[in-house]
């Protein structure tokens, strides 16, 4: 399976994207997702499912099942947007609690054996340097910390331009 | 001088980061210092006009897969959309994350260093620590001493700079504790017992969802 995350409205969406992400599973901001309380409960409460129910639970078996995860994301400093951050808090049931050491660095252990792979556009005017160059560092710490290997990214200053870059899922 | 802590914890029960916040305010005294949890209350017009005008922010956070967890990443966004008038701030950090390494914190740091510049104001220090789930357990430890050592190195270098309103280079540290033995407390110091508060036996922990 293919996941899509973004945070474009439903009409840029579906003016842009529709067709290339037909078959692929979309995770969009429906207006319903909570934050991230810290709680841990999808560790040890209910191992593998968030205990926020707000139709964004189940992430960590989500990714479980995809072997190409695409996200679409304003950038913010060098971050993703608030929207698309917020699904990847609620991933980490994808992971376990318990640690090990990669590379001399302490890393959580994986719930799941699937390898994915990640595709990251940014997208927004005016993206500095700066923040490009730390976007860059965040998502290979991400991949890092859910075990992929084959990852790109992409910078767009506009959605045309986003367009471009996003050819097939 | 006015100081601003801004605490960017979701967290419901106490937190690191708040734990953090008391250990600086401590040196900090003679001091205007106000502060707020940005995660869990709406903050009044009033409030962000504080914010916005006073000398020192100050930003204790934890680290949220690598970088800013999204409801305080939100609150940066609203609040840079609200704008400085005042660009005499300057900004400081403190990131706790739940690896042992402090260092990992490194991106979450350059965020808000961009996040300064897109705002206007000055970036002053970070200090980024690791194996923050541990520090609660040496909270009755005075910082400087045993494992609260380094910790309390770099909260004097912190505290002096804010209190000049000077930049510094980052800081980076953990506890003074072994790694290993981290590791093996937190399984069996942590994550086990909370799991068998849930009525959970260990081999649980590892269920997968089909």
């Amino acid at each position: 399976m293919n996941i899509l995350i973004h945070d474009l409205s439903k009409e840029h969406f579906c003016s842009l994207f529709s067709d290339v992400y037909k078959d692929a599973y979309i995770v969009s901001d429906i207006g319903t997702i909570r934050h991230c309380i810290g709680c841990f409960g999808c560790w040890i409460k209910t191992p593998g499912t968030c205990v926020l129910k707000d139709g964004y639970e189940n992430m960590g078996e989500l990714l479980s099942k995809s072997e190409k995860v695409t996200i679409i994301s304003r950038c913010f400093y060098g971050c993703y947007s608030p929207f698309v951050k917020n699904v990847l808090d609620r991933s980490i049931p994808w992971l376990l609690p318990f640690f090990k050491i990669l590379n001399n660095e302490t890393h959580h252990k994986r719930r799941y054996q699937n390898k994915m792979r990640f595709a990251v556009h940014f997208y927004g005017e005016n993206i500095t340097a700066e923040e490009k160059e730390t976007a860059k560092k965040l998502v290979k710490a991400n991949c890092t910390n859910f075990y992929v290997k084959n990852y790109e990214i992409s910078f767009s200053n506009t959605l045309n331009e986003l367009r471009g870059e996003v050819t097939a899922i | 001088m006015k100081i601003c802590i801004i605490n960017g914890s979701p967290k419901t029960a106490k937190s690191t980061s708040g734990l953090l916040i008391e250990y600086l305010t401590s040196f900090l005294k003679g001091n205007e210092v106000v502060t707020y949890n940005v995660c869990k209350t709406d903050l009044s017009q009033a409030q962000f006009s504080q914010i916005q005008s006073s000398e020192v922010l100050i930003f204790a956070f934890p680290l949220y897969v690598d970088s800013l967890n999204s409801g305080f990443l939100r609150f940066l966004v609203e609040l840079e959309n609200r704008g400085f008038s005042n660009k005499n701030s300057t900004v400081y950090c403190m990131i706790n994350n739940g690896f042992y390494e402090g260092r990992q914190n490194h991106v979450a740091a350059d965020i808000m260093r961009n996040w300064c510049k897109a705002v206007g104001l000055t970036y002053g220090q970070t200090l980024g620590i690791g194996a923050g789930e541990m520090l609660p357990f040496f909270k009755d430890i005075p910082l400087g001493v045993g494992p609260n050592k380094n910790i309390g190195i770099a909260f004097q270098e912190l505290s002096h700079n804010i209190l000049c309103l000077s930049q510094g280079e980052d800081l980076f540290t953990s506890p003074n504790w072994p790694r290993f033995l981290w590791k093996i407390a937190s399984s069996y110091s942590f994550w086990y017992p909370k799991a068998k508060k849930n009525g959970l036996k260990r081999r649980r922990l590892k269920h997968t969802v089909k």
